[in-house]
């Protein structure tokens, strides 16, 4: 048994330790915001949030996850956005976060498959730099992470623009 | 009380019966008479319906109008990112019915069971009229009568607006006018269910005009995105069964390779998992996913797979497909645009070109590697869930394979990743091996292909090549164009696992295969240059490259991937025609002007050299390098019509000589598909196409030796980064007098390769004819 913490709860999990974090994810979990794209840690399609980093969960063993260390998932963003600006229980259930929100009004995804990990990275570069600028935001999506993360699609530009319009969302604070 | 009286009227071809005094729940119920020439398939007798298919006789097949006055459509096409049934349906529907896009509360889409029409997930606007416009159109007019009927107004006297019919100064609601009475129209209906086009709604019920439309032409947000993005989404990656085991395939060593013996289990580490072997097919089960891969690589690395050397290997694939392919089996298709005494006109030419134009194996490459799960049951119902652009086809095929019917089987549809076009045949390969496990362990079996599997056992789009002549006239005019297309069969629609597995499937592609699994080359990219007095255009076609010398009949399967054929026809084509500008001494597109007559054609260009402002003049531009640290820039052009759209592109281009390396610095397309539906989305497909499509022309081959795929992983087959992407524009070019939607998002990705290699030319003074443009094939072309 292990115990990890997803999303604000304490989880307790029965999986040998060797067990990429997102089959335990998305199986024993059942949190299927990260998605299986390569197993490689080659396109991000898995990733989560650890303490506030993009990782790629398809090569984390759950034995590398510390019992005090924080995932946030796909499902955990607007829990996220609530605690970090204070909302109560009741309005953190009916909001989204900010990046989920901007992904919308841009109509960003197409097949969506991968934009798990575009929101994920999204997320972990506004929280350092509240107002990127293009040139950021390709370098977070190519080289800050252990991989670039990839669209079949080709919606690149609609997730720069998407970036820009989560950090206009965030200044306002809504 | 039970239905006392009938009457029915015509409908401008389809008959509304009405039963009346029924307090059931009203529903208008749009039928659907079958009066096709070609009976439906999967040994369903003309004109009755398989159990577990929706009656298209009846009216929930198509489309739903309820009481409250909601209404539910359904269509056997499913999204794979294109948004088109959440968007342009709802908006095509709500505008033909006059009913608010709200209305439109439920969008049914793929699951066999629940959608009527069947047909791939592609050409979603086509020549302008999907199915549900015609169905909606004809439930239009049938509403009017009701409500001629009920108001006692005539029918060209009534108006109607958000579902609300008015006339003579009374009104009365959809809702109420269908309440209380069992209303059935039915409409024509032709095709076969489970073939890749699948049913067409026929006849041609009044539409209404384009100038009066209000829904048409807003940006409707898609209701598929916020589900998504909101983590709401139910994916097909996420369908867990009671007592399912996750499955992983141990793939044969080679495209040719037979199975000598499979490797034993290690049962100490892997106890709950078992092998299932059936011919050459071999499978690991596990209760749990991690259990089943690790056993699935144990087992896989004790499996002993017999040799095969069949494949010409990247190095000599052009040599193998000019010299020793078979392109005399399959006819030679010839275009209608074949006019004039060509080989007269380039014999006598003073000012004329001939070349070669090459284009590689490249993979539809999804985001997620394909995975399905199969349910056979005791009963012999089986049951599919899964993603996939044409589930009616594969129910024929998983019932073919098994030798059953297609009434005892459902495939059931969810979101998933792009295939773009992979699965458009019924398959994208994990499908017909998760059925073929299952009913091994009598057990719901979740197969998910890994990444290696998917890049070394999936379909890919074949490789090419393309032979000009060309001349131009002393007025600097195109005076003769002859080309000659080069491609293997590009549609192999069979079940992968039944091949390997030995069960039956479709045929491979052959020369007398039907109109889709055929070897025949047809010439897809339509002819454009009308001003042009002589021209021939041939199509040749062959054998799947290493199919007929596998051991196990595999080979390079290939697959129709985004504008099929086109793709290979018209970058050749539009590069020729660029390298005819610079023999005549021309600016690339005024030489495109002054040959077309078409005055779609010209406008998108006209758009298109304002907006990317071009410099008109000549190529190559004056002062070009073919070596130097320092990039030198060019730019140039393409156009294409497909699917009723007109489009034009310009690539800005920056080459490094020393290194190769080609960096595309501006993208702009201008694009008129006639009616705009949805500019938003159409926008937004626009420049996710111009994206895959500038990572094809630059980045994309799939690499062979002897024996397969060599490649295994994005490392190996990349695809284009963010770091990579241009500043890219878009003019979208409204156009509503043409009265047709034309197609949306796939065509992008064929305009930027031809426009891209022009670019070339104009910033080296040096032509590059192949695909993709990877540094080593740049530096070649610099140094010749």
């Amino acid at each position: 048994m292990v115990t990890i913490n997803v999303n604000g709860a304490r989880r307790e999990v029965q999986a040998p330790g060797d067990t990429p974090l997102l089959y335990v994810l998305r199986n024993d979990l059942l949190l299927t915001g990260p998605q299986f794209g390569c197993g490689l840690a080659q396109c991000g399609a898995c990733s989560v949030l650890i303490d506030g980093k993009e990782v790629r969960s398809c090569i984390t063993a759950l034995s590398d996850v510390g019992t005090d260390q924080e995932i946030t998932t796909l499902e955990g963003l607007p829990g996220r956005w609530a605690k970090q600006k204070g909302l109560s229980q009741e309005e953190a259930k009916n909001t989204l976060h900010p990046v989920q929100h901007a992904w919308i009004e841009e109509q960003t995804p197409q097949c969506g498959f991968c934009q798990n990990g575009m929101m994920i990275k999204a997320t972990e570069l506004l929280e350092s730099n509240s107002n990127p600028t293009p040139e950021q935001i390709k370098a977070a999506y190519t080289t800050s992470g252990i991989s670039p993360i990839l669209c079949r699609c080709g919606t690149y530009k609609a997730v720069m623009e998407s970036v820009q319009r989560a950090a206009a969302i965030m200044a306002k604070g809504r | 009380m039970a239905t006392r009286s009938t009457n029915s009227i015509d409908v401008f071809g389809a008959t509304l019966t009405r039963r009346q005094f029924v307090k059931t729940s009203g529903i208008l119920a749009v039928g659907v008479s079958v009066v096709g020439t070609s009976p439906l398939r999967g040994d369903t007798p003309k004109g009755t319906v398989a159990k577990n298919s929706l009656d298209p006789s009846l009216a929930s097949s198509w489309l739903e109008i309820h009481p409250n006055g909601t209404v539910t459509i359904r269509t056997g096409k499913n999204d794979f990112g294109q948004g088109s049934v959440y968007t342009a349906y709802r908006q095509i529907v709500a505008e033909e019915l006059s009913v608010p896009f709200e209305a439109i509360t439920t969008v049914v889409t793929g699951s066999t069971d629940q959608t009527p029409d069947g047909g791939g997930s592609f050409g979603f606007l086509n020549d302008g009229t999907p199915n549900l416009r015609k169905v909606a159109a004809y439930t239009y007019q049938a509403l009017l009568d009701l409500a001629a009927t009920k108001l006692g107004v005539p029918k060209d006297k009534l108006t109607v607006k958000d579902g609300v019919a008015s006339g003579g100064g009374k009104d009365i609601s959809y809702g109420d006018l269908i309440k209380g009475q069992q209303l059935s129209l039915t409409i024509p209906v032709k095709g076969d269910l489970t073939n890749i086009i699948g049913l067409t709604v026929d006849g041609n019920p009044p539409m209404k005009p384009v100038s009066e439309y209000t829904v048409i032409g807003k940006s409707f947000p898609s209701s598929a995105i916020r589900e998504k993005v909101s983590a709401k989404a139910n994916w097909a990656t996420d369908v867990r069964l009671p007592g399912m085991l996750h499955g992983r395939i141990v793939h044969p060593k080679t495209l040719g390779s037979t199975l000598i013996s499979a490797g034993k289990l290690d049962k100490v580490k892997f106890p709950s998992a078992q092998v299932i072997v059936k011919q050459n097919l071999v499978g690991v089960v596990a209760p749990t996913e991690w259990e089943a891969i690790q056993a699935a690589q144990q087992v896989a690395a004790e499996t002993k797979w017999t040799d095969w050397k069949g494949l010409p290997g990247t190095a000599k694939l052009y040599q193998y497909l000019k010299k020793e392919s078979d392109w005399t089996s399959t006819p030679v298709m010839k275009s209608g645009a074949t006019k004039g005494d060509t080989a007269a006109a380039l014999a006598s030419a003073k000012k004329k070109l001939s070349a070669t134009y090459q284009l590689s194996y490249m993979k539809h490459a999804p985001i997620g590697p394909t995975m399905a799960i199969g349910d056979v049951q005791a009963d012999g119902m089986v049951h599919i869930h899964t993603h996939n652009q044409n589930p009616q086809e594969l129910r024929g095929e998983i019932a073919k394979m098994l030798g059953t019917t297609i009434d005892k089987v459902v495939v059931h549809i969810y979101p998933g990743p792009g295939h773009y076009g992979r699965s458009n045949g019924g398959n994208a390969g994990a499908e017909d091996e998760a059925v073929i496990l299952s009913q091994a362990v009598g057990k719901p079996v979740r197969v998910q292909w890994m990444r290696a599997d998917d890049i070394q056992w999936s379909t890919q789009s074949p490789a090419s090549f393309s032979d000009v002549e060309l001349a131009v006239d002393d007025q600097g005019k195109l005076a003769a164009f002859q080309i000659d297309h080069y491609m293997p069969a590009m549609q192999d629609d069979r079940l992968v696992g039944a091949v390997l597995a030995g069960l039956p499937t479709t045929p491979a592609p052959d020369v007398r295969g039907d109109f889709v699994t055929s070897t025949v080359n047809n010439i897809s990219d339509e002819w454009l240059y009308a001003q042009a007095p002589n021209v021939i255009e041939r199509g040749h076609g062959t054998f799947q490259v290493g199919q007929k010398a596998s051991p196990i009949a595999v080979g390079l399967r290939d697959h129709s991937m985004r504008t099929p054929v086109q793709f290979q026809q018209n970058y050749p084509r539009e590069l020729a025609i660029s390298e005819a500008a610079v023999l005549a001494g021309a600016d690339a597109i005024q030489f495109r002007i002054d040959n077309l007559k078409e005055e779609r054609a010209i406008g998108v260009l006209k758009t298109v050299r304002e907006s990317s402002g071009w410099d008109v003049r000549p190529s190559p531009k004056p002062g070009v390098a073919t070596t130097g640290k320092e990039p030198v820039r060019g730019r140039g052009v393409s156009l294409m019509l497909r699917d009723g759209t007109y489009w034009a592109c310009v690539c800005h281009i920056a080459v490094t000589p020393d290194t190769g390396v080609i960096k595309v610095e501006k993208c702009t397309f201008a694009v008129d598909p006639g009616v705009i539906i949805n500019p938003t989305h159409l926008k937004r497909h626009v420049e996710g196409g111009a994206m895959m499509g500038i990572s094809m022309a630059l980045l994309e081959e799939v690499t062979i030796d002897e024996s397969g795929v060599t490649q295994d992983d994005w490392n190996s087959y990349p695809i284009l980064t963010m770091a990579d992407i241009p500043e890219i524009k878009v003019e979208l070019i409204p156009n509503p007098k043409v009265g047709k939607y034309g197609g949306g998002s796939e065509a992008a990705n064929a305009l930027a390769a031809p426009a891209i290699a022009a670019a070339f030319y104009d910033a080296t003074g040096k032509a590059i004819r192949r695909l993709p443009m990877k540094p080593a094939y740049v530096l070649e072309a610099l140094k010749a």
